[in-house]
């Protein structure tokens, strides 16, 4: 039996599919799906994961996951924009250029990087603006991700403003538009460029190689990408080979219609009446998601049983998850890990509690940043056409046995 | 019987962890609905993208896929013909429509 006709017969169930839609009544959201099943197939470096498209790869974390501050890089989850990706890229000839309006044009090699700049680390989370998009209702457009298009890693890198100091900015330099080495299967499409003001450039945006100690695994972006903590992840360049500034903002599609929100308070619309006037989804909203237990488990009746799962902004920071037991009437605070990851990190908590009642019962965490700013009840969050941003407390269900 | 060792090797190369060779995607196939149209939907669609990239998007209006269509063709270049646009519109509003 050749390769690909294994993969076929092993994958025909394997692909996630999002079909049944919910029977809730149009217009109020709810809880992510979370039922999808993990494929029997796995991807180069990853374990199995939950899988929505071989090509771009678009793979998903599960739920159980994210008990932990940092998301193992085998099951980091994946989002391509492009068809074709590079298969092979050499480590001595690879270079991240740099050019436009600056007085030395760069040709960074990987030695260079990691010799030749100050080496720095940060521990931050990559979320898809979209993560958890097929909590919206009606279904919004695009990829019905669960809640793990994310996760958390310890970064190491260098500034994006040491390799721009070095290559020196020219007066009225404003803007810097980003690309990786993905390619479209045809040549007139527009490749994947994203463009950053240098004002939303802080110290914290790095040109990372390292991932969890490790080198970045293929699809998340070997050798080389972009990290912006607190920003969701659009902007988190794959596989960043190219870097122009430039004075003008470029009207790029990727730019102009792709992850944007509506420009009003709510950032939400109807399908009905779309909002005009949009913005970028930029920095990320409190969230927290329970790793455990999971929906559908089984507690044992009046075991000690520990919560686990995790928190996080835009970096900010947490300041306090509250777990409820009753369906959101009443909450109680959980123990949080000591922060010593930094403000863009996961916060763990854990919540310990025996569970006294046999049969069914819920269990929802709500994360509370350090502006006070907290998670509203899923029910609550309003509709955006792409389904972005969506931060609703997270319940679990569970039986008592 | 060595030689075939060294050969099985090589060809298992790719799909170790960590190892920086040639890597592989491997290829899925998606549980796409067969149907009228669906000739054109693999001609056009699957240049670019998988079959799951259709499928993960949910049940949607006729209005969402022919909005769809069109940004492939405007957008992103796609060169799909009038008439295979409206084929590939009535295939996934019947196979993944929400009934609007």
């Amino acid at each position: 039996m050749k390769r690909r006709d294994f993969f076929k017969t092993a994958a025909l169930t394997a692909g996630a599919a999002a079909l049944g839609t919910s029977d809730l009544s149009a217009g109020e959201t709810k809880q992510p799906i979370d039922n999808r099943k993990i494929s029997d197939v796995a991807f180069p470096e990853k374990r199995p994961l939950i899988t929505y498209s071989d090509r771009p790869p678009l793979l998903e974390t599960p739920r159980e996951v994210f008990t932990s501050a940092l998301t193992p890089n085998d099951q980091f989850f994946v989002r391509w924009h492009m068809p074709d990706i590079p298969q092979y890229i050499d480590e001595k000839s690879f270079t991240i250029n740099v050019n436009g309006m600056v007085k030395n044009v760069l040709k960074i090699t990987l030695d260079q990087l990691k010799n030749d700049y100050e080496q720095v680390e940060v521990t931050a989370v990559l979320q898809c603006g979209g993560n958890s998009r097929s909590a919206f209702n009606p279904t919004a457009g695009g990829i019905q991700w669960g809640n793990g298009a994310m996760g958390c890693a310890h970064w190491k890198g260098v500034r994006l403003r040491d390799i721009l100091d070095r290559a020196g900015l020219k007066k009225g330099a404003e803007w810097l538009a980003v690309s990786g080495s993905e390619k479209a299967a045809y040549y007139e499409t527009p490749n994947f460029v994203r463009e950053l003001h240098l004002d939303e450039l802080d110290d914290h945006v790095i040109i990372a190689y390292q991932m969890n100690g490790e080198d970045l695994p293929y699809l998340n972006g070997f050798p080389v990408r972009l990290v912006i903590p607190g920003v969701y992840s659009d902007s988190w360049i794959k596989m960043l080979s190219n870097i122009t500034v430039t004075d003008k903002y470029k009207h790029l599609f990727f730019m102009d219609h792709a992850y944007r929100v509506p420009d009003n308070d709510c950032e939400c619309e109807t399908p009905e009446k779309p909002f005009p006037k949009t913005k970028p989804i930029y920095r990320m909203n409190v969230k927290s998601l329970i790793g455990y237990p999971v929906n559908g488990g089984k507690l044992t009746h009046k075991s000690h049983t520990v919560v686990r799962g995790v928190a996080w902004d835009g970096g900010a920071g947490i300041r306090e998850v509250q777990i409820s037991l009753d369906g959101g009437k009443t909450w109680d605070k959980a123990e949080l890990d000591d922060g010593s990851q930094g403000r863009y990190a996961y916060r763990t908590f854990r919540y310990s509690f025996k569970p006294m009642k046999l049969g069914k019962m819920s269990i929802m965490a709500k994360a509370i940043n350090k502006l006070g700013e907290e998670q509203p009840f899923a029910k609550d969050v309003k509709w955006n056409h792409g389904g972005y941003k969506f931060n609703g407390i997270d319940e679990v269900k569970v039986e008592v046995v | 019987m060595k030689k075939l060792f060294i050969i099985a090797l090589i060809a298992l190369t790719p799909l170790m962890a960590q190892v920086k060779g040639k890597i592989e995607v491997p290829y899925i196939a998606f549980p796409i609905k067969m149907g009228k149209g669906f000739d054109a939907v693999q001609a056009n669609c699957l240049m670019c993208h998988s079959f799951g990239y259709i499928i993960n998007q949910g049940r949607q209006s006729r209005k969402f896929w022919r909005g769809k269509i069109e940004k492939m063709i405007v957008h992103f270049k796609a060169p799909i013909s009038d008439k295979d646009a409206k084929i590939i519109e009535d295939y996934l509003t019947e196979h993944y429509g929400n009934g609007k």
